[in-house]
C-alpha cells in the first residue's frame, strides 16, 4: 500500500514538474526557468548526498565520460517539454512524451545499444504502443 | 501548432529514454542519491550554457521571481525519493505502471482546472477515454510478457 502512495506520488510530482517549470518560464525564459530548478534541485541534492553518503564521487571514474554527461539532457528535455505544454496543454504533451519515451526505451532494448541487455520484440509491447497512441488520437477529438 | 506541440514532446520523451539509461549506467557504479548529485548538477550545467549562448546577459535579469522557484528543484528530489521507496517495495513493473498512470491522471487534472496560471483546457469525456486507453496501453506494454529491465532507474532528470 505505502509502496503504491509513493509510486503514486512520485508520477504526479513528475508532471507537477513540468507545470512547474512551464509556470516559471512565464515569468522569467525557459532556459532561465531550467537553470533555477535544476540549480536549487542540486542544492537539495548535495545536502541529501552529505548526510546519506551512499556512494563516493570517485566512483564517477568507473563509469564512462559519455553516460556521466546524460544529466545535461535536462536542458532539452524541460526547454522541448515546457514549449509542449505552452502549445498543446499538459495532458497531450505528457501523452506524446511517454509514447516517444517508451518507443525508445523498446527500441533501445531490442538492440542491446548502449551495453543495455538485449532483449527480443514482443506482440504485447507493439500492441501497448498502438493502444497508446490510438488514445492519444482519442484525446484530440 | 497541435503536430509541433507533438514533435517537440516527443523530443522530449526520446531525451528522456536516453537519459535513463546513461543514468543508469552511473547508478550501477554508485548509489542513487550520488546519481541525482551528478544528474541534477550536468542538468544545471547544461540549462546555464544554452541561457547564456540564446539569452546572453539576459539570463541573469531575473523579474518577477516569486519565492517558491526557488523550491522548485525540491519537486525533482521528491521524485527520486518516491521512485526509490516505490520500486523497493512494488519492484520496477508495478511501480512504472502506477507512475505513468499517476502522470497521465495529474496532467488530465490540471489541464481541466487550469492550476498555477496555465491556460485551462475543458474536460471532456473523449480525454478521459483517450486517457484510460492509453493508459490500457501502458499496462499491456509493462506486464505483456517481457523480463523485468533496469531500463527505468530511479534518478531524477
Amino acid at each position: 500500500m505505502k509502496g503504491i502512495l509513493f509510486a503514486l506520488l512520485g508520477g504526479a510530482c513528475i508532471t507537477l514538474q513540468g507545470v512547474a517549470n512551464t509556470r516559471i518560464s512565464q515569468d522569467i525564459g525557459t532556459w532561465q526557468a531550467a537553470t533555477i530548478t535544476q540549480l536549487t534541485g542540486f542544492i537539495i541534492a548535495a545536502l541529501i548526498w552529505v548526510f546519506v553518503r551512499d556512494g563516493k564521487l570517485g566512483d564517477f571514474k568507473k563509469v564512462k565520460p559519455l553516460y556521466l554527461a546524460g544529466g545535461g539532457f535536462a536542458a532539452i528535455i524541460i526547454f522541448t517539454e515546457v514549449t509542449a505544454i505552452q502549445q498543446i496543454g499538459v495532458t497531450l504533451t505528457i501523452s506524446a512524451l511517454l509514447i516517444a519515451q517508451l518507443c525508445l526505451t523498446f527500441i533501445i532494448d531490442i538492440n542491446g545499444w548502449f551495453g543495455v541487455v538485449k532483449q527480443k520484440m514482443k506482440m504485447p509491447q507493439f500492441i501497448g504502443l498502438a493502444m497508446m497512441i490510438a488514445g492519444v488520437i482519442i484525446l484530440k477529438f | 501548432m497541435i503536430l509541433f506541440g507533438i514533435l517537440l514532446a516527443a523530443i522530449a520523451g526520446a531525451f528522456v529514454s536516453m537519459q535513463t539509461v546513461f543514468n543508469n549506467k552511473v547508478n550501477e557504479q554508485t548509489g542513487s542519491w550520488t546519481t541525482t548529485m551528478l544528474v541534477l548538477f550536468m542538468g544545471f550545467v547544461a540549462s546555464l550554457l544554452a541561457s547564456l549562448i540564446f539569452e546572453g546577459k539576459n539570463t541573469f535579469t531575473l523579474q518577477h521571481v516569486q519565492l517558491w522557484y526557488w523550491f522548485s528543484g525540491m519537486i525533482g528530489v521528491g521524485v527520486v525519493f518516491c521512485l526509490v521507496q516505490g520500486m523497493r517495495r512494488l519492484g520496477p513493473t508495478y511501480a512504472i505502471s502506477i507512475v505513468l498512470t499517476a502522470q497521465l491522471g495529474t496532467a488530465l487534472l490540471w489541464d481541466s482546472l487550469g492550476w498555477l496560471g496555465l491556460e485551462k483546457i475543458p474536460f471532456t469525456p473523449a480525454k478521459l477515454i483517450g486517457v484510460l486507453v492509453i493508459i490500457g496501453g501502458i499496462l499491456v506494454f509493462k506486464f505483456g510478457g517481457r523480463k523485468e529491465t533496469k531500463s527505468e532507474s530511479p534518478v531524477a532528470e
